[in-house]
């Protein structure tokens, strides 16, 4: 660009250069061929001019032609051949002379060097008043070879520039004439030029030693490249200034990008690595998104889901209806915020259990397109539950043992201390009596002993009785419906998880009887229970336990009926002993305790056959007279 | 040296009256204590005969009060009686060195046999233990001349050997062994050995 830039004002200087020398050349040939013309007029002239006499009106016409002012002749003289002035015109006078010059006009070395050579000869410049110069050409004029005289012509410097100089060359340059010591003698303007554009040639004719020096007022401006330069500059800059933006703008761009995809790997790999399902649907239930944790608990690869619409191919058939409902329930947007349980089906056909989370789907600008569903599947998390439940039992079974087992120990110890000084004081007795030396006083008094002793145990016997008696029933009136559906409810997952459905035919408006609710209650979970268990072998769909009340003859009956196997007679004979039972982890105290219960309320518990099979257990309250 | 008894230790005094009853009916003297820690203070080291001791008393248990004597180094045979027949404890117990473990209900007069069987017991214990006695105080009487004479008759060297090695005449060495044979009691040699021989081990 610089080298440009120079380049292009070098070549413009040197066109101005040449252009400055052109016109100087173009000057010095225009004064060059005024001088020639001047010469010729004054060649022509001399015959008429020597011939002496009167000058006739013709030569005085052309004499004032030559003397015209665009000629640069202020004064023509005519001299002998000798060198003497013959006439002037205008006439003749050397007042005007300064310094040495006096005296020495018309030039007389400058008249014999013409006479000599034959052509015209121009003189040394001088200075005259009013700070001039001139100068003179002197002209032999021969007549056949004959020397008559010379004709001379002066020239005044100064004019022959300021008129010779046309304006527009003086518009642009300064013209002006230095002698030979360097000093100016003529100058077209007094104005100094600015620029060090110039020119120097030497004057010649008239020569000796004088010189034309031109100057340039100032260098020409170029506008257009100038122009040209500028706009190419403001461009340039232009497009460097756009790259730099393009560039800042590609960084944060790019930058950008660069955290888009780091968000966006952010939250692919979370969504990735969720265990929890993911599943979008739009407002028709259209599955629109799944994530891979949803497609591992299903079995289904996200390309085979996503499209399609109900029913999915993981609803298990059994539970279709009700999949099915939850999924209207879930469009219509009533989904409960805690989330469904429901069962579902894996490629497999193997079943699971998933807490379905159900939320409306809101796109940024705020429309509600559809649900986002989240799914976690509870099956070991119900599993383990089910498993604590069923330890918690077996816990508490085993607690109910332990502490069973502690009482009676405690009584074995407390019956076993009389006992066994009974022992001893008989065995004593007898071997006392096998000595023979047993007085009958002695006798009486140990006897005396063993009786306390034996008294003492009956006592510990009589404490166990009144310990048991503590747990009398504490009476209110209550509703057995009520009762029994509390107790149905408590036993109701249990059921769900042994797949018996429960029935319930109670009779409406029972009267009320006084009893203890709490009992009451046991009694009813442990018949629903032991109707439960003995259904566990029978096949699914005749797991089915009917509950039902009614009033008979002033009695309340609450009864049960299974479709076990039934009871055997020689079951039947040992049902209500205590610590007899037919289960593996049972303690054989249930129906016990129910016939109690049911005697403390001065009611009875009795079984009979079920007709279709089973058993039906009553229980049966007498209604408070 | 007091009597050889039977110390019956149970918190029911029932129990007390029927056992001490039943031993007297086998000539068997016994004395009752009413509970561990009354047995543990009145306990004095030359009690001798056996200890009947209940496992389950109110307060200490027998199991506790067996530690006990056996840190005070008691001599006396201990039988355990317990209520309920508890395998393992009833095997640290005989290996920590009780007599015997009866599981009741039990056979009284089986009860009596051993308790009789640990009174035997510890009456030789007590025998030897006074032979000893007998031993060390005759052995006391020694001079320290005698002594090394009887070391040396004892090993079995004659007279003269014993003479050359303490340096004295054969004279003094039959007066010094008849010295020994007659304050140890013995008459040979023989004897000597043989009422030493217990001590020695």
């Amino acid at each position: 660009m610089a080298a440009l830039l120079w380049l292009t004002h070098r070549q413009d200087t040197e066109e101005q250069r040449a252009t400055l020398i052109n016109d100087v050349l173009w000057m010095e040939q225009n004064l060059g061929f005024q001088f020639d013309r001047n010469n010729s007029h004054l060649t022509q002239l001399g015959p008429e001019l020597l011939k002496g006499g009167t000058l006739s009106s013709t030569t005085q016409a052309r004499l004032r032609q030559a003397l015209d002012p665009e000629s640069g002749l202020i004064r023509i003289l005519w001299l002998h051949t000798n060198g003497e002035v013959r006439g002037a015109q205008p006439p003749y006078t050397d007042s005007h002379l300064v310094g040495e010059a006096g005296g020495t006009f018309p030039s007389s070395s400058a008249h014999r060097l013409s006479r000599s050579m034959g052509r015209p000869v121009y003189s040394d410049a001088y200075a005259v008043i009013e700070n001039q110069t001139q100068f003179e050409v002197h002209v032999p004029i021969f007549d056949g070879g004959r020397y008559l005289g010379s004709v001379v012509g002066v020239y005044s410097l100064n004019n022959m520039i300021s008129r010779q100089v046309p304006w527009w060359f003086s518009e642009r340059y300064r013209v002006s004439v230095t002698n030979n010591l360097g000093v100016e003698i003529a100058a077209k303007s007094r104005v100094s030029p600015l620029s060090s554009l110039a020119y120097e040639i030497p004057f010649e004719p008239p020569g000796h030693g004088l010189s034309l020096n031109v100057t340039a007022y100032k260098s020409e401006v170029r506008w257009i490249p100038l122009l040209l330069m500028g706009s190419l500059c403001v461009l340039a800059a232009a497009i460097v200034w756009s790259l730099w933006q393009l560039r800042r703008h590609m960084q944060r761009r790019q930058a950008a990008e660069q955290a888009l995809r780091a968000e966006h790997a952010f939250r692919k790999a979370m969504e990735d690595s969720l265990n929890t399902g993911m599943r979008a649907r739009d407002l028709k239930g259209r599955i629109t998104y799944v994530n891979p944790a949803f497609c591992r608990m299903v079995g289904w690869s996200a390309e085979e889901l996503v499209g399609l619409l109900p029913p999915m191919p993981y609803w298990a058939p059994e539970a279709l209806e009700h999949t099915l409902a939850v999924h209207e329930m879930v469009l219509g947007g009533n989904a409960p915020p805690q989330g469904i349980e429901i069962r579902l089906m894996r490629r497999s056909g193997e079943r699971f259990d998933a807490l379905l989370i159900e939320a409306p789907l809101i796109d940024s600008e705020g429309r509600h397109i559809g649900w986002m569903g989240s799914m976690v599947d509870v099956t070991e998390q119900k599993h383990a539950q089910e498993l604590y439940r069923q330890q918690q039992e077996r816990l508490q079974a085993t607690a109910r043992l332990v502490t069973m087992g502690e009482m009676a120990s405690t009584l074995a110890h407390e019956l076993n201390q009389p006992l066994a000084a009974i022992s001893s004081y008989n065995t004593g007795c007898i071997n006392m009596i096998g000595k023979g030396d047993m007085s009958p006083g002695e006798l009486s008094g140990i006897l005396e002993k063993i009786g306390k002793q034996a008294q003492r145990a009956g006592q510990i016997i009589r404490r166990v009785h009144a310990f048991v008696r503590r747990s009398e029933p504490k009476c209110e009136p209550v509703d057995l419906n009520a009762i029994l559906r509390e107790a149905v409810g408590l036993v109701e997952p249990d059921a769900q998880r042994r797949g018996v459905s429960i029935h319930q035919d109670l009779a409406e408006d029972l009267p009320t009887v006084a009893a203890d609710p709490v009992m009451i209650e046991q009694v009813a979970v442990n018949l629903i229970r032991n109707g439960m268990d003995a259904m566990a072998d029978a096949p699914r769909a005749q797991r089915n336990l009917h509950l039902g009340t009614r009033l008979q003859d002033g009695m309340l009956i609450l009864s049960v009926a299974d479709r076990g196997k039934g009871i055997p007679p020689e079951v039947a004979e040992k049902l209500f002993a205590p610590f007899f039972t037919t289960k593996e982890e049972g303690m054989g105290m249930g129906l016990n305790i129910c016939r109690s219960i049911a005697e403390l309320h001065r009611g009875r518990l009795s079984f009979e056959d079920n007709p279709g099979g089973g058993t039906i257990f009553n229980f049966s309250l007498p209604v408070q007279p | 040296m007091t009597t050889p008894l039977a110390h019956i230790v149970d918190d029911d005094e029932a129990i007390r009256d029927a056992l001490t009853w039943l031993l007297r009916t086998r000539n068997v003297a016994a004395r009752t204590w009413s509970s561990a820690e009354e047995f543990l203070a009145g306990w004095q080291p030359d009690f001798n005969g056996c200890i009947v001791l209940d496992i389950r008393m109110r307060e200490m248990s027998g199991l506790e009060c067996f530690d006990a004597l056996l840190e005070r180094h008691n001599p006396m045979p201990v039988i355990f009686l317990t209520g309920h027949g508890d395998v393992p404890m009833a095997v640290s117990t005989l290996k920590k060195g009780a007599f015997d473990f009866l599981e009741k209900p039990f056979d009284d007069n089986a009860l009596v046999d051993v308790v009789i069987r640990a009174m035997e017991s510890d009456a030789r214990r007590l025998a030897s233990q006074q032979t000893q006695a007998t031993v060390s105080g005759r052995l006391a009487q020694l001079t320290p001349r005698e002594q090394e004479v009887m070391h040396l008759v004892l090993a079995g060297k004659f007279n003269k050997v014993i003479a050359d090695e303490l340096n004295i005449s054969m004279r003094t060495v039959e007066v010094h062994r008849s010295r020994v044979f007659e304050k140890m009691g013995v008459r040979s040699a023989v004897e000597l050995a043989q009422l030493l021989a217990p001590g020695r081990d």
